[in-house]
């Protein structure tokens, strides 16, 4: 048995449309295969006995009480065993139509398809969209199922008809068909062995097929495509880790980071318990650099000969998975690698119709489920591929409201690489004569909006200024903004009604802005009440603006009543007092929650101060 | 160490550095049974010799004294931080579901104190698809709210490495970085790496656990296997079920998912 320890295992991905046999062919599969643990079959068949259900393979697949009871599969299912030459991770993906997303799942981490008909019915709706989505998702190579022969009396004539009708379509969007088997799962014909009763067949019964596989080649030939996942701080190093998505990584090597466009050389591999001194595709890398260059999450390490492109505008096929249609324009979050990018889709060019292939016109405002070609537009520089030569980095997601609502595929063919735009108009991205860069790498810290919310009395003074003076000491460039100095100085005159606080609250962040400019870590420490206030400061600066919650309980701070401002609300003395007279939204997501009422204020201290360094410090190569 | 296990531990060092990137406040099971302590492992391999995060023992109070023993030793010898909780009074458990899961559940109950006290957002849990219908199912990052309840039905998408990682405040995720691992794997995964386990899952007088859980409601397998070889060897044959042994599997159909569906592991 000892090829089964060094070989890689396949997973192989059932699609097709529901009630075409997908959980049944592999609960068989099991069964003949012997695989079921021991009194499975035994307890399954009494259930349905139990429920006046005839025994169906599929109950072994589908797990969920509403799965058996509805005869549907509603989410995919991995399950693991062997055949006589190898073993297999066997992928069920649900066939019903509200469950793309489910199927998508499923499929997307496959390495062999295989696509179930049911022969008595033909070709049906999710057939179609199933098959055009492992398009999609890169397997470009299917074995064709055609089940339930059984039902057609082992037909030939029948048989080939249905072959006929998919091999058309199939041809029509490019994939290449491995196989066409005509096999029974209820009956086990052609499943592991050959049947007496397609004696017709001339191919291999299914599991050779799949035994006979070769998988495709590993992505070891492929440039170095190196996503940065994260950066971390490790004694007095700075170990950029990241998984290697294609090719591979030595000692010495000269790396090339985009979007910056710096080339560095590798200085060192980190790893415990020790490192190696090469690293190819799949491993997950550690390394430290020669040079001190600003670099971040999401970036894309290449070798300078064969770097990805750097775009701002290209086309992408893409299946949306939300129920809200999609809008031209929007801003929506794109997730490429471990990078993430505002996009806008700014044209529709085609809706597919996977049904005929034909492209709807009429209607080019694509719905859930959909699959369409369209244009995406960035502001921001994205290192990418084409698809065509490298689906790791060739395809993405796209969020909104910081949910998944569709995926894609890059097209490049029609628009420029950015990159040699930039070379060849020599102009360097950024234009200032002192950039942040610069000053992050002068502070070794880069600037940030520490934006503290809370009621009054729940400790926000406290904490800012205990965490001002620990910056500072650590030689952070570190600044207060408190609501009630600023109210002496730039805000005086504004007093407490609803359009006076948002003002205040739009100077302060004005002003935090001014700081952050100069390199500052800016702490602002208001009570900032409204969750649409809140945001407006956050999008004044996006990308530094952390928002701390510091939570303590209306009863607590009432009881703390440090400033004696709560029994003078109380007895009406001040009007529109956070809490008692005028509202408090707490934040629905913060970026950090500091609860005073159950740690002591060191404990919320040291844990803002750890925040504030994994988030913004910068340590520079020695 | 063999491609196939290479392929699974990178895949599980993605997934802890994905899930340190992602979510805020997070910690990691310890159950101290073989796929925890892999676990241990691989976050030492993902953070580079340290754990950027507290463990979490839920305790029944029910273990096995070796288990404790265990426990004790390497929460010193690994130098992790530990958090240990305890479990409510099976009295105070819903009193519909059988007297084994009933008492499982308990657990449960106890992981909710720590989330509530910590406030944690993420929870790294060693589960694997190969040890339950249900498990199968699983998303990698899958949300709970915070009654900690499953929302099977309607699951997240999750492709190419890509998660929702974004919920309500009362929402927390449950991270499963040995989702692919199957139990073979883990005793080859061990083997190699040498990883200490507790040893119960050896063979004495023809009997072994192959799965540890509360005394009262786990029992041990008939078996020869006196060591990792043998453990191996015995896996490669067996049609016994990994979880035949813990008793609240199979007081009635799809116990199971209802304890998993109210937040069990």
């Amino acid at each position: 048995m000892s090829f089964l320890e060094n070989e890689e295992i396949p997973k192989v991905v059932i699609v097709g449309h529901v009630d075409h046999g997908k959980s049944s062919l592999i609960g068989r599969l099991m069964y003949d295969l012997d695989e079921v643990p021991s009194g499975k079959y035994e307890e399954l068949k009494l259930v349905s006995e139990k429920r006046g259900m005839e025994f169906e393979f599929a109950f072994l697949l589908d797990a969920l009480q509403a799965e058996r009871d509805q005869g549907i599969t509603i989410d995919t299912t991995q399950i693991f065993f062997k055949t006589k030459k190898r073993k297999y991770v066997f992928i069920d993906a649900p066939g019903h139509k509200e469950f793309i997303r489910n199927m998508i799942t499923g499929a997307s981490s496959a390495d062999i398809a295989v696509l179930i008909i049911d022969a008595h019915e033909g070709l049906k709706e999710q057939t179609k969209k199933h098959a055009y989505l492992l398009k999609l998702l890169g397997l470009d190579n299917v074995i064709c199922l055609f089940n339930k022969m059984d039902k057609i009396n082992y037909d030939e004539k029948k048989f080939l008809k249905v072959e006929k009708e998919l091999s058309q379509f199939i041809n029509n969007i490019a994939v290449n068909i491995v196989a066409t088997v005509p096999v029974s799962a209820k009956c086990g014909d052609n499943i592991i062995q050959k049947s007496k009763k397609l004696s017709w067949y001339n191919g291999q019964a299914f599991c050779e097929i799949l035994d006979s596989y070769n998988l495709k080649k590993g992505n070891d030939d492929l440039p170095l495509r190196l996503p940065i996942q994260d950066i971390y701080k490790i004694d007095d190093k700075r170990v950029i880790v990241g998984r290697i998505e294609t090719g591979e990584i030595k000692l010495n090597d000269e790396l090339f980071f985009l979007p910056s466009n710096e080339t560095v050389k590798l200085k060192s591999f980190e790893a415990w318990p020790k490192a190696k001194k090469k690293y190819v595709t799949g491993d997950n890398v550690g390394l430290t650099i020669e040079d001190q260059i600003f670099i971040d999450k999401g970036n894309l390490i290449s070798h300078v000969k064969f770097p990805p492109k750097l775009m701002n505008t290209f086309e992408a096929n893409i299946f949306w998975l939300s129920e809200k249609k999609l809008k031209i324009d929007k801003q929506y979050l794109m997730k490429i690698n471990t990078g993430e990018y505002n996009i806008v889709i700014s044209k529709v060019s085609k809706v597919l119709d996977t049904n005929n292939l034909s492209s709807k016109t009429l209607t080019l405002s694509p719905k859930k489920n959909d699959v369409c070609e369209v244009i995406i537009h960035s502001s921001q520089l994205i290192p990418m591929d084409d698809f065509k030569d490298n689906q790791k980095t060739g395809r993405f997601c796209i969020l909104d409201e910081e949910k998944i609502i569709a995926g894609g595929i890059i097209n490049l063919q029609n628009f420029p690489d950015q990159k040699d735009v930039i070379q060849t108009k020599n102009i360097k991205p950024i234009s200032f004569s002192v950039t942040e860069i610069d000053r992050a790498l002068r502070f070794n810290h880069r600037s940030a909006i520490i934006w503290m919310t809370g009621l009054s009395g729940s400790g926000k003074s406290t904490i800012a200024k205990e965490i001002e003076k620990k910056l500072f000491l650590k030689n952070y460039n570190v600044f207060i903004l408190d609501g009630d100095n600023l109210r002496m100085g730039i805000n005086r005159g504004l007093g407490f009604s609803t359009e006076d606080r948002t003002e205040n609250i739009r100077r302060a962040a004005e002003v935090a802005k001014l700081f952050t400019q100069a390199g500052f870590i800016v702490i602002v420490s208001l009570i900032s009440p409204y969750i649409s206030e809140r945001k407006k400061a956050r999008d004044i600066k996006p990308e530094i603006f952390k928002e701390i919650f510091v939570k303590a309980s209306i009863d607590e701070c009432k009881k703390r009543d440090v400033k004696g401002l709560y029994s003078k609300a109380i007895s009406g003395e001040i009007e529109n007092f956070t809490g008692i007279s005028s509202p408090y939204e707490d934040p629905k997501n913060p970026d950090l929650i500091l609860n005073t009422e159950r740690e002591s204020i060191e404990e919320s201290v040291n844990k803002l101060e750890n925040f504030i360094i994994k988030e913004f410090g910068v340590i520079k190569n020695s | 160490m063999n491609s196939h296990l290479q392929k699974l531990e990178n895949e599980s060092i993605y997934i802890f550095r994905q899930a340190y990137r992602s979510i805020k406040n997070i910690a990691m099971l310890w159950s101290l049974g073989k796929d925890s302590n892999v676990m241990v492992w691989i976050a030492f391999k993902a953070f580079l010799g340290k754990i950027p995060f507290p463990l979490v023992h839920v305790d029944t109070g029910k273990k096995f004294k070796e288990m404790y023993d265990f426990r004790d030793k390497y929460e010193k010898e690994w130098k992790v931080k530990l958090i240990k909780g305890d479990c409510p009074p099976v009295e105070q458990i819903d009193a519909s579901l059988p007297p084994a899961a009933r008492s499982a559940a308990r657990k449960t109950e106890g992981l909710k104190k720590i989330l509530n006290r910590y406030e944690f957002k993420g929870i790294i849990a060693g589960i694997r698809r190969d040890e339950q219908g249900t498990r199968a199912k699983e998303r990698i990052f899958s949300p709970r709210d915070e009654s900690g309840k499953w929302d099977v039905k309607n699951q997240p998408p999750e492709f190419w490495d890509q998660s929702n990682f974004n919920y309500p405040n009362n929402v927390h995720i449950r991270i499963h970085p040995l989702l692919g691992w199957t139990e073979i794997d883990i005793w080859q995964y061990i083997k190699n790496q040498k990883i200490p386990i507790v040893d119960l899952y050896f063979s004495k007088n023809g009997k072994r656990y192959r799965s540890l859980g509360d005394k009262d409601i786990t029992s041990p397998v008939s078996s020869e296997a006196k060591n990792l070889d043998e453990i191996i060897n015995e896996l490669k044959i067996t049609k016994v079920s990994e979880r035949s042994g813990r008793a609240m599997d199979h007081e009635q159909e799809d116990v199971f998912e209802k304890l998993r569906s109210k937040g069990y592991m």
